[in-house]
């Protein structure tokens, strides 16, 4: 459909142009932190979606590579001087490693069972982190060296810098999506999701397909995990193993729409950006507030909108453009 | 007994599938039970008895999904008992379900492609296969609908078509016209016919004692997890041991000695 195709290109160049003057437009740091971590958590997402998306793979224990990742990348600066830019790739090829242990053990669970085990692995990690107290500064943690502005060291006076950064990041993870999702691999990920038993009956398969994805989401989790402990300058396993950050990045796919390319990105936007604003503008006066706002916002989605808000974005947009809705197109997956 | 009698192999024949021995229990359930049959190339050979007979469990003993207790699956001259599901069908063996499995959250021609993909990995091509097997089930107008909202003979299609769609050499069809009304039925046999013709061996599981006597010219029958019987469609009608299992005792007439003799 050609016509579908450059109205796609179009509403991409646009949304491509509002975040690149976006930091520019806004000069507050305090909005740009929010942008950074918008950016940040919709590329998780993204890495997690890829399994707990479309594959179905519930994992609620991606902090581990997000973890691994910020400590390799922290271990190699500090005690080596490497540079984080090499570190954050030695940080995914870590996670990468990490994850070929734990998918064979967690892949034999199905369902739930596969949640809680992938929880245990994050949280025996943070436990690992936690002693390692002569290597890795256990419970205390680290401050990052103070470097000033040094590119070649990920350490940036400008906080527009980050955000170029996790835009980047965000956009790979993105192109990487894109390209699995109208390969071979891609349906054998849905297939898998959909039905694990019909999929090995037509040649799929099932394991190698969760191992190899796995892989590939460990790794862009852990690259992640580096770039947010060099943008907040300290690492301690609370932070990067803590279970919130497993929870928050399955939470912005399934609100945003899992399995679905953008839907990690639209449940990101509202999420953090509600959360971030609630917290500025409540402060601290009134506690419990923006939690409550954040309850409702995902008891709402599940309760209406199971499948995601993408879906309703999509829908809404199709009725605009074509007078009435295209069903299909929730399913278009046959490209 | 005809399951004792030896069948005659022309030389010329080929063995497609070869099961020998085969044994399944779960628990104290002896779900089958020394399983003994063999299906010459281009042939269709159906699988019958009462429920609980232990066909879908012979099929998942033959397609992977149970390992067995013992005995041996021997197909196209390769061992198959600890394969997984995926390798059989690799090797060229495609089933279908009893419940059809289709991947709802995809289109009709997503499913056919995820068949398609075993042997070609590029879309365009596995786009054109599957096509070609939604073109020869009859689901060629219902491409672009999501799988799960479709009825339930087309769903026996879709099932159909992704198993085609992987290009097998011996299709295993599990009760495929269960739920089916008479004019589906014809459909689904004159389906089952046109894969024959094409060189397809077939090994069907069905109920539908009508579809198996226009489709089967071999059947193997099953009660309790044993063989009871083996022949061609009208030895197997007229067989005591057959009657008895679907009937009872009472309706077996006592048949001249000579006519269920292979």
């Amino acid at each position: 459909m050609p016509k579908l195709r450059t109205s796609a290109a179009l509403w991409l160049s646009v949304l491509a142009l509002i975040v690149l003057v976006l930091p520019l437009a806004v000069p507050s740091h305090f909005a740009i932190d929010i942008f950074i971590r918008v950016l940040l958590f919709a590329f998780i997402g993204v890495a997690w979606n890829l399994m707990g998306g479309y594959a179905k793979q519930l994992s609620l224990g991606h902090a581990a590579y997000f973890g691994l990742g910020a400590y390799t990348s922290t271990i190699l600066l500090i005690r080596f001087g490497v540079s984080p830019w090499i570190g954050m790739l030695a940080g995914g090829v870590v996670a990468m490693l990490a994850s070929l242990p734990i998918g064979a053990v967690c892949f034999r669970l199905r369902g739930p069972y596969f949640a809680i085990a992938t929880i245990a692995t994050a949280q025996v990690l943070m436990l690992l982190f936690l002693k390692f107290r002569d290597f890795a500064w256990g419970a205390e943690g680290t401050t990052m060296p103070n470097l000033g502005n040094s590119p070649l060291m990920m350490q940036f006076d400008a906080k527009a810098a980050y955000y170029y950064i996790a835009l980047v990041m965000l956009a790979i993870g993105l192109a990487i999506t894109y390209r699995i999702e109208r390969s071979r691999m891609g349906y054998y990920l849905v297939a898998v999701g959909e039905d694990e038993d019909a999929a090995e009956a037509i040649g799929v398969n099932a394991l190698r397909i969760k191992r190899n994805t796995y892989l590939i989401s460990a790794f862009l989790t852990a690259l992640a995990g580096t770039f947010y402990v060099q943008y907040i300058y300290f690492i301690d396993p609370n932070t990067v193993f803590g279970f919130n950050i497993s929870v928050e990045v399955a939470l912005v796919s399934i609100v945003g729409g899992i399995g679905t390319l953008w839907g990690p990105v639209v449940g990101t936007v509202l999420l953090e950006a509600t959360s971030a604003l609630l917290q500025s503008w409540l402060g601290s006066s009134h506690g419990g507030v923006q939690l409550t706002v954040y309850s409702l916002i995902l008891i709402a989605v599940i309760l209406w909108r199971p499948s995601g808000l993408l879906g309703v974005l999509t829908d809404a947009y199709a009725r605009v453009v074509h007078a009435g809705p295209v069903r299909a197109r929730e399913a278009s997956l046959d490209g | 007994m005809l399951a004792r009698c030896a069948r005659e192999k022309p030389p010329s024949m080929a063995e497609a599938l070869v099961v020998h021995d085969l044994s399944k229990r779960f628990g104290g359930l002896r779900a089958v039970q020394d399983l003994s049959f063999s299906v010459n190339e281009g042939e269709t050979v159906a699988l019958i008895g009462p429920n609980g007979a232990g066909k879908t469990t012979s099929f998942n003993l033959i397609t992977g999904y149970h390992r067995p207790d013992a005995g041996s699956v021997f197909a196209f001259g390769r061992e198959l008992v600890g394969l997984r599901p995926h390798d059989i069908c690799a090797h060229g063996l495609a089933r279908t379900f009893q419940v059809a499995r289709p991947f709802g959250r995809m289109t009709v021609l997503a499913n056919v492609m995820t068949g398609a993909f075993l042997r070609d990995r590029k879309p365009e091509v596995a786009r054109e296969r599957a096509r070609e097997a939604m073109d020869f089930t009859g689901l060629s107008a219902k491409e672009h609908i999501p799988a799960r909202d479709l009825t339930t003979i087309d769903q026996r299609r879709l099932e159909l078509a992704r198993a085609l769609a992987t290009q097998p050499r011996l299709l295993l069809l599990d009760e495929v016209m269960a739920g089916l009304n008479p004019a589906e039925i014809d459909q689904a046999v004159a389906l089952v016919g046109k894969l024959s013709t094409r060189g397809l061996t077939i090994v069907i599981v069905e109920h539908v004692m009508r579809a198996i006597m226009a489709v089967a010219r071999h059947i193997v029958v099953l009660d309790h997890g044993q063989k009871i019987a083996e022949g061609n469609p009208r030895e197997v009608v007229a067989d005591e041991q057959v009657i008895r299992a679907y009937l009872g005792t009472g309706y077996v007439h006592s048949a001249a000695p000579g006519d269920t003799q292979c």
